[in-house]
């Protein structure tokens, strides 16, 4: 493994809330085709509303702190651990730290896990995306 | 065997609208263009796009609530003009969930997302 994949390991990313707006449950459904009455209504979310915390609330901090070539970055794997709802209307504070750093192939890979924490600072979710930067 | 989950073929403007619902502005997945200089012929959908498909059909077979756990192992892009489907099935059991997996497959049974979820009895 190279030096500078080895200290992109343990680097946090800036953390950030979000507040899960009933309208942006329900754009997400329609989006994707999902058009649960819950989802509608924005009483229950989707399992892959935290990608919308992600992107609306931490913007493209993860990209930025790897540096990464957004003309070469896939998302190899995505994983969720649910613990408990996300509620509607509640803010959800998350921390995100680089776990993994390796090369295969010539190919990085990065594991991000991010830590999603209710008002009551309870984890409500777990996150772990594996990002592919190619050559 | 669950019931297998048909979702209409994917448009530019699903991809388009994905893109301002999660947030995920990258323009591989809007901007032809721009996915073409990237080299990958043209643009492709969000993998979040089609795991949120497979998300749509753990919500028909069960209660979404009641997922703990769901991973997607994203195998191949997927363009516009695709149409995907979604089968799954149980394979294990533990003494409070079942084990189950999901593959988001296109008409030719290439496999898009091979999927994994635990889901609360």
């Amino acid at each position: 493994m190279s030096t500078e994949l080895e200290e992109k390991v343990g680097m946090k990313i800036e953390s950030y809330t979000f507040r899960v707006e009933k309208g942006k449950i329900r754009e997400l459904a329609l989006a994707i085709g999902d058009l649960k009455e819950e989802y509608m209504n924005g009483e229950a979310v989707p399992p892959t509303f935290p990608t919308v915390i992600d992107f609306w609330g931490g913007g493209s901090s993860s990209s930025e702190l790897l540096n990464l070539n957004m003309k070469k970055v896939l998302h190899g794997e995505q994983e969720y651990e649910y613990f408990r709802e996300i509620i509607p209307d509640e803010e959800i504070t998350v921390h995100g730290v680089i776990e993994k750093a390796y090369t295969k192939a010539s190919i990085n890979f990065f594991v991000l896990r991010k830590d999603y924490l209710n008002e009551q600072g309870e984890t409500v979710l777990i996150s772990r995306s594996t990002i592919i930067e190619r050559h | 065997m669950f019931e297998s989950l048909q979702k209409e073929e994917i448009t530019h403007t699903q991809l388009v609208r994905y893109a301002g619902a999660s947030g995920d502005f990258n323009q591989i997945h809007t901007v032809v263009p721009y996915g073409e200089a990237a080299g990958l012929g043209g643009v492709i959908a969000h993998g979040m796009l089609i795991m949120g498909f497979v998300g749509q059909a753990i919500g028909q077979w069960f209660e979404a609530k009641d997922l703990r756990k769901f991973t997607a192992r994203f195998k191949a892009m997927t363009r516009p003009g695709e149409k995907i489907t979604v089968h799954g099935r149980i394979v294990d059991e533990k003494d409070d969930c079942w084990i189950c997996e999901a593959e988001a497959i296109n008409e030719d049974e290439e496999v898009k997302v091979k999927a994994f979820f635990e889901i609360k009895k």
